[in-house]
């Protein structure tokens, strides 16, 4: 024990004597103004997007077909995590007791509480930081706290297939190429944002596209996870046991 | 101002303890736990640099996806090393 502390000053000392010598020497001055690219964006972003938020409107905008590729991306490998597993749902349950009654009444809490900040984080994304991957993978940790707790055999029961979950997933992914290639019909390019979707509907501002990108990217990446918590948490042992039988 | 830079300093330092005590710890809990004590120094330090965007995904990935993935893969292993 008392090597690891050693250790551990050791370490210390060393970062913070490399820390400040690479500061006397370097001597990085602190920018005092935007440089060209950073000006265009915030000064342009919410007359081109409708959108105050730079950051989502270059993701969903200025770099639309970039951020469509990479869910693509996502999805494959999601998809091909899932072919990996082999298995039935009659292994899945098998596992169908949770915890205690007490920590399934402060899980319910505290996955009410993760849903609702992601909630916000989703359906604010256009206007404040945030949007549909930070959203759906916070929904993704409430389902991936909930599983353990109340076994996935009692999720199956209540109607939560991993089937459903892809499914979900598909449709979703769907949506968000329509919404993409939408524009092509009128003869405007792909992804397309403000000269196509309005930039508010009966008073609320959804920033065109980009606040339906942010809900359908969510929904996605939530399914993908959830799908992939469900089928990591089937103990060993009913696997083995479902092969051998 | 002030408080920004003493967390530039702070987190930083704080993340290299979780990292060493991680590396070395031989129970995999424990190290997967001070893996997301890693995470959350990092956030602070995103934080401090104003980085909101970064947060949210590094914060939900990182500390909630990764965390629970490695106790989920954990669980199909022995809990220690030898």
């Amino acid at each position: 024990m008392s090597r690891r502390i050693i250790i551990l000053i050791l370490l210390f000392t060393a970062t913070l004597i490399a820390s400040f010598t690479a500061t006397i020497i370097l001597n990085p001055a602190t920018p005092s103004e935007l440089k060209g690219l950073a000006k265009y964006y915030v000064l342009n972003t919410i007359n081109e997007t409708a959108s105050p938020e730079a950051v989502t409107a270059i993701v969903w905008d200025y770099r639309g077909l970039d951020t469509i590729y990479e869910t693509l991306v996502l999805y494959l490998a999601i998809v091909g995590g899932l072919a990996m597993f082999k298995m039935s749902e009659e292994a899945l349950l098998k596992t169908r007791i949770g915890l205690t009654l007490l920590s399934k009444t402060s899980t319910k809490i505290v996955a009410l509480l993760i849903a609702s900040i992601a909630a916000a984080i989703v359906f604010h994304g256009h206007l404040s930081p945030g949007g549909g991957f930070p959203g759906g993978s916070a929904v993704a940790v409430a389902s991936m706290i909930i599983i353990p707790v109340f076994a996935a055999g009692t999720l199956i029961e209540k109607g939560v297939s991993s089937t459903k979950l892809v499914a979900i997933r598909g449709a979703a992914l769907t949506a968000l190429g329509l919404v993409a290639l939408l524009p092509v019909v009128k003869g405007l390019e792909i992804v397309t944002n403000q000269r196509f979707y309005p930039a508010s509907i009966l008073g609320l501002p959804i920033s065109g596209s980009l606040s339906l990108y942010n809900l359908f990217e969510s929904l996605a990446v939530a399914s993908g996870f959830t799908a992939i918590a469900l089928y990591l948490s089937i103990p060993e042992e009913a696997h083995k046991g479902g092969s051998g039988a | 101002m002030i408080t920004s830079i003493l967390l530039l300093i702070i987190a930083p330092l704080l993340s290299i303890f979780f990292v060493y005590m991680a590396v070395t710890e031989k129970d995999l809990l424990k190290a997967a736990a001070y893996s997301a004590g890693q995470s959350i120094a990092y956030s602070i330090l995103l934080q401090a640099m104003s980085t909101p965007d970064i947060v949210m995904t590094y914060i939900a990935v990182s500390v909630g996806l990764y965390s629970a993935l490695l106790v989920f893969v954990i669980s199909k292993t022995e809990r220690f090393e030898r």
